[in-house]
């Protein structure tokens, strides 16, 4: 075995403190060493190349700066001199010895230590080369709010296909129904009327197959190839020429055919099966026969089960809102008046329960308005972070009670205000300027009391000197995640955090990717935030899909990964309990743990925990880890 | 202080994670302060590699001490390799006072990239440690465990 060392000067920061002439005496298993001024330079790279060519040594040293610095550049370098770069070694003689080791001598022997150890452990150093796999370049989006939405029409128009399932009979998520957004009052469906579009009709929309009143019930496979079964309950109507009229819903004694909401997208009725009187064994077909155009209505529609091939995932499918039944004190389910934000929003929308007008349960106009923030959020016994949102919607709230009713007095009982961001402070600076506007903060919710006196609301807080008579009061409740995330995250074996948000492959640099690969995150799915976050995550996730999976590219994977020995294994799935990306699958037939490499990222957890050590990780085997250190230590 | 120890110089081996631990040391080398030179250090994609073999091996080689560097909980990036490598470290502390290997020979710590003065402080401890403790002999030889590879 011919293994040569490189000693890299860097200039003279480190040719300075350790004399390459004094490591070489030390050296015994060299078959040659070299030094060089700049081994990272343009100058340096030529030298190594041309050097290794003449010297055809079958192993390599490289004592020079941290890897993390420069072992990239000399393992293209070598590469390019047609050594496979998995044979080199690198030795860290500039961060752990040059500029740290003051007595000369010593930064000698440990130079040589080092060095020894790399040469020890670089000849047992396998070739190893990066597999290439096909993949599937289809994806599949679970959830079509806006985070799914925005997804959905960049992967189309990327010209990839996309599947779009949603549970619902429309597409939007949650803010198609809300008449105004903030922090520009907007409206809601006509914010989105043009991406809802582009999904449905737009230039790409054939990209697209868009499966509403559908969901996900298995997945199986891995990154680039993952096949998913869809199962899509019937609708009775015909999408494809229902005009969403409406002249089946008068007729229908059930209520059982209807629109989902007024501008509703696809604009098209559904049938509830279980209030629809033919489900129930009656005679009656009163909505096909007040519907003008034929064969739309179809009582024969039958559940479907779609399997389609993706090569990534995308989760979307959004959050809900906390349970406030679990703040007896503050009256929900027990007073008439007091409501919970979504609650709020119908009661002022021009298409909800009163048409927009805003009155109290028995009718009347209200005079005063207290809106309670925080509920839920903020607090370690609930949910222990800021839901993002609400003092945003409580702020729009403001705005829209003062137009329906300028002279009514509203009060913000809060815990804390967060107003973050160049549009956070701008309804909360409107709302503030009004004299009619109170603003009450609060410690903790178990403080406030709401209770009925005197046909209104009286609201208390405990160690405040305050009583607020209200006509209506408003929760705020905490965003917190769906239960489907538990059975989502079960199926693709994605994590959830401690709040049981889907959990980020890292949380600031990757929180559009999962820890799972091929799967990734969009929207409330993964933590609070606002609609513009939803829609730039959405993006995120689709880039992440887009540069990751390329149509004629395939898929790399990285050597360095577990491999599990057939012949030894014995079965036991101990790799498998503690693999962190559920990367080790068991072959029934064969009884024995099989790793997948697109999934493996190479840590080795597994390596280290098999009882009986049939487990290898490439370049990091327990042979080369021993050789090390027996060559630390000589 | 170790009066008449401070001619001993101890061999120490270091598992350092790639991800924190390693960059950590960096960020110590970086900075230029000069710390004791007793740790050889070798790098492992995570904390959770170091197999406790890996341990008796650099005991049975010669070391005197060994020590364990591992992202933060909650830092991993593998997740939670560093909660494995935290298990097996409590496991083998045991393990290894049955074979008369003082418990302050092997130390696991956290430090992160950004903690170059930790890790100082985690080489200079241990160093100190092996110092007072004088040089490792192993009951029954150092090559108790070479049969058994």
């Amino acid at each position: 075995m011919k293994t040569g060392v490189y000693f890299c000067n860097c200039g003279s920061i480190i040719s300075d403190k350790i004399d390459p002439e004094k490591v070489k005496e030390k050296l015994k298993d060299a078959s040659y060493i070299k030094s060089f001024g700049l081994m990272c330079s343009d100058e340096g790279k030529q030298f190594l190349e041309v050097d290794i060519k003449a010297e055809r040594p079958d192993r390599i040293v490289i004592a020079a700066c941290s890897p993390r610095d420069h072992q990239l550049t000399f393992m293209n370098a070598i590469e390019a001199a047609g050594m496979n770069p998995y044979l080199m070694q690198m030795v860290n003689i500039r961060e752990q010895i040059a500029w740290v080791v003051e007595d000369k001598a010593r930064a000698v022997d440990k130079t040589a230590s080092y060095i020894q150890g790399a040469i020890k452990r670089v000849n047992l150093q396998k070739p190893l080369n990066i597999k290439e796999i096909d993949a599937e370049i289809s994806v599949l989006i679970i959830g079509a709010g806006p985070a799914g939405l925005k997804a959905a029409s960049a992967i189309a128009e990327a010209g990839r296909k996309v599947i779009l399932v949603d549970k619902s009979p429309a597409i939007g998520g949650k803010p198609v129904l809300y008449e105004k957004i903030f922090p520009n009052m907007e409206c809601g469906p006509c914010m989105l009327e043009p991406i809802l579009d582009d999904v449905l009709f737009g230039r790409y929309a054939d990209n697209i197959e868009t499966l509403t009143i559908s969901e996900v019930t298995e997945v199986t496979g891995y990154y680039g190839n993952f096949t998913v079964k869809i199962k899509q309950s019937p609708r009775y109507v015909n999408l494809k020429t229902c005009i969403g009229c409406g002249e089946c819903v008068e007729p229908c004694p059930q209520k059982a055919i209807a629109v989902p909401f007024t501008g509703a997208m696809p604009n098209s009725v559904s049938i509830d099966d279980s209030a629809c009187l033919r489900f129930k064994g009656k005679e009656c077909s009163l909505c096909k026969e007040a519907c003008p155009i034929p064969d739309v209505i179809d009582y024969d529609d039958k559940e479907l089960i779609h399997e389609r091939r993706v090569g990534a995932i995308i989760i979307a499918i959004g959050a809900g809102l906390y349970d406030c039944s679990r703040f007896p004190n503050l009256g929900f389910g027990l007073l008439k008046d007091v409501y919970t934000a979504d609650q709020f929003e119908r009661l002022l929308s021009s298409t909800g329960p009163t048409e927009g007008t805003l009155e109290t349960s028995d009718g009347g106009e209200p005079e005063s308005i207290s809106i309670i923030h925080c509920v839920g959020s903020l607090d370690n016994n609930h949910n222990g972070y800021c839901s993002e949102v609400c003092c945003q919607y409580a702020f729009k709230f403001n705005q829209m009670i003062k137009e329906k009713l300028p002279q009514a007095k509203i009060y913000h009982i809060y815990k804390e205000l967060v107003l973050t961001g160049k549009d956070g402070f701008i309804l909360y600076d409107k709302a503030k300027v009004s004299s009619d506007t109170k603003f009450i903060r609060y410690k903790d919710i178990k403080d406030i009391n709401i209770i009925d006196q005197d046909a209104k609301i009286l609201i208390s807080i405990e160690g405040i000197d305050v009583k607020i008579k209200s006509d209506m009061a408003v929760l705020c409740p905490s965003i917190v995640p769906v239960e489907e995330s538990k059975q989502i995250g079960k199926m693709l074996d994605t994590t959830l955090d401690r709040f049981g948000f889907f959990e980020e492959l890292h949380g600031r640099c990757d929180s559009a990717q999962s820890k799972i690969k091929g799967v990734y995150l969009a929207g409330t799915c993964q933590s609070p935030m606002d609609i513009a976050a939803c829609m730039n995550q959405g993006m995120a996730a689709a880039s992440y899909i887009l540069s990751g999976i390329v149509e004629g590219k395939k898929l790399e994977i990285e050597p360095i990964t577990a491999v599990i020995d057939k012949e030894r294994c014995s079965g036991c799935k101990v790799c498998q309990l503690v693999c962190p990306y559920k990367a080790i699958a068991f072959d029934e037939k064969d009884g024995i743990s099989i790793v997948n490499e697109l999934l493996c990222h190479g840590c080795g957890t597994c390596a280290a925990a098999c009882p009986i050590g049939v487990i290898e990780v490439n370049h990091f085997t327990t042979e080369e880890i021993f050789a090390e250190i027996e060559g630390l230590l000589a | 202080m170790n009066n008449g120890m401070n001619s001993f110089e101890p061999k120490i081996v270091g598992f350092l994670c790639n991800w924190c631990s390693y960059a950590g040391a960096d960020k110590a080398g970086v900075a230029q302060t000069p710390y004791p030179s007793n740790v050889n250090i070798i790098k492992v994609m995570c904390s959770g590699r170091v197999d406790p073999q890996f341990v008796l091996k650099a005991f049975a080689s010669g070391a005197d001490g060994v020590l364990i560097l591992a992202c933060h909980p909650g830092d991993c990036h593998y997740k939670e390799g560093n909660y494995k490598a935290l298990q097996r470290y409590k496991i083998l502390s045991r393990l290894l006072k049955q074979f008369d290997i003082a418990e302050q020979r092997l130390r696991f710590d956290y430090v992160s990239a950004g903690e170059g003065e930790k890790f100082v402080e985690a080489i200079t401890s241990i160093v100190d440690n092996v110092k007072s403790l004088g040089p490792l002999s192993i009951k029954g030889g150092n090559n108790i465990w070479e049969q058994q590879h």
